[in-house]
């Protein structure tokens, strides 16, 4: 009896494999299984200033960090506030421009989201995430 | 007048059969609701699965206001979801690698589908119940292993619908699915020793 449980979830869960593994493929080429971001998607800190005034700086860190410090000129957006922030950034978006988003660190979310959301929901594009954030800003900037 | 043995005998088999009868009635009553309760789960893992690989949600505001008509002009032209979104919404968990989140990104909405065919048909029912108890509790501990770790999940279990539930909300549905699944195992494990 036991063993026919298992062989009944094993045999669901082989099923399941088939489809998940054609849809692997079919999305082959729009998703990254090295990275979360696509390296397409990435911007270092030298390429980023490279861009000089043709990229708008967008904070997606919450806004204590942001009030305390942040990449000259860049404009709080993050996800705590969206509706608010979002028609302000808009306001001040300019197309053409290439939009550099940026959150604390190599490890956070944020600023993927963040760019993910304005692709999506404000149809934006050439929006691309600062490798390593905050912190690799810093770095460079010291 | 006294009655005869065999009147009496007569008398017995009736009550009994009206017994039997009663017990049966309230046998298919009962399998009736486990079956809705079946059918109740089975729609929710479908509606959790196909939320991931589509964009339901303009589909879903619809519905909500009773807009059947629009419903119906959304659902013709429903769009496939992006995987990178549940993705990253497990890799927020920050349990597993990102080629772990991107394998069961492909992987769990079909497993929560085939689960949910498996308790609507009755095919492979036993293993489609371990499966989903075992997934809601991975899930379940998933979410407050988060909660206590400080991080700002968004869990992505039922597509865009979920994306701003509080972690109570989360917690709470994710026991009410748990429990009626839980209900559903042993009541087909005590029907199997009757």
């Amino acid at each position: 009896m036991k063993s026919s449980l298992v062989g009944q979830a094993v045999i669901l869960a082989a099923l399941a494999l088939l489809p998940a593994a054609g849809e692997a493929v079919y999305f082959r080429d729009k998703i990254s299984w090295r990275s979360a971001i696509a390296p397409s998607e990435m911007v270092t800190v030298d390429q980023a200033r490279e861009w000089s005034e043709n990229a708008i700086w967008v904070d997606a860190r919450p806004d204590e960090e942001f009030a305390s410090d942040h990449v000259p000129g860049a404009i709080l957006l993050n996800e705590d506030h969206w509706n608010d922030l979002l028609p302000q950034f808009l306001a001040v978006w300019v197309p053409g421009k290439k939009t550099v988003v940026y959150c604390s660190s190599l490890s956070c979310n944020a600023s993927r989201e963040v760019a993910r959301r304005l692709r999506k929901e404000a149809q934006l594009s050439d929006v691309f995430v600062l490798e390593g954030g905050w912190e690799a800003w810093l770095k460079k900037n010291r | 007048m006294n009655q005869t043995p065999n009147a009496e005998r007569s008398t017995l088999n009736v009550e009994l059969s009206a017994g039997a009868t009663t017990s049966n009635a309230k046998h298919e009553r009962l399998y009736i609701l486990w079956r809705i309760l079946d059918f109740v789960l089975a729609a929710v893992f479908l509606f959790a699965g196909l939320s991931k690989m589509f964009d339901l949600d303009a589909l879903l505001a619809d519905l909500t206001h009773l807009r059947f008509g629009d419903a119906l002009v959304h659902f013709q032209q429903l769009s496939v979801a992006s995987p990178v979104e549940f993705a990253s919404g497990i890799d927020n968990f920050k349990l597993v690698p990102w080629p772990v989140s991107v394998a069961l990104a492909f992987y769990l909405p079909w497993l929560e589908i085939f689960c949910a065919l498996g308790l609507m048909f009755r095919l492979l029912y036993r293993g489609a119940l371990t499966l989903l108890i075992t997934l809601m509790v991975v899930f379940t501990l998933a979410i407050t292993a988060a909660k206590v770790r400080g991080l700002d999940i968004t869990c992505g279990c039922f597509g865009h619908a979920s994306q701003h539930w509080s972690f109570p909300n989360h917690l709470a549905t994710n026991l009410t699915i748990l429990a009626a699944l839980l209900a559903l195992s042993f009541s087909y494990r005590a029907k199997k020793h009757l």
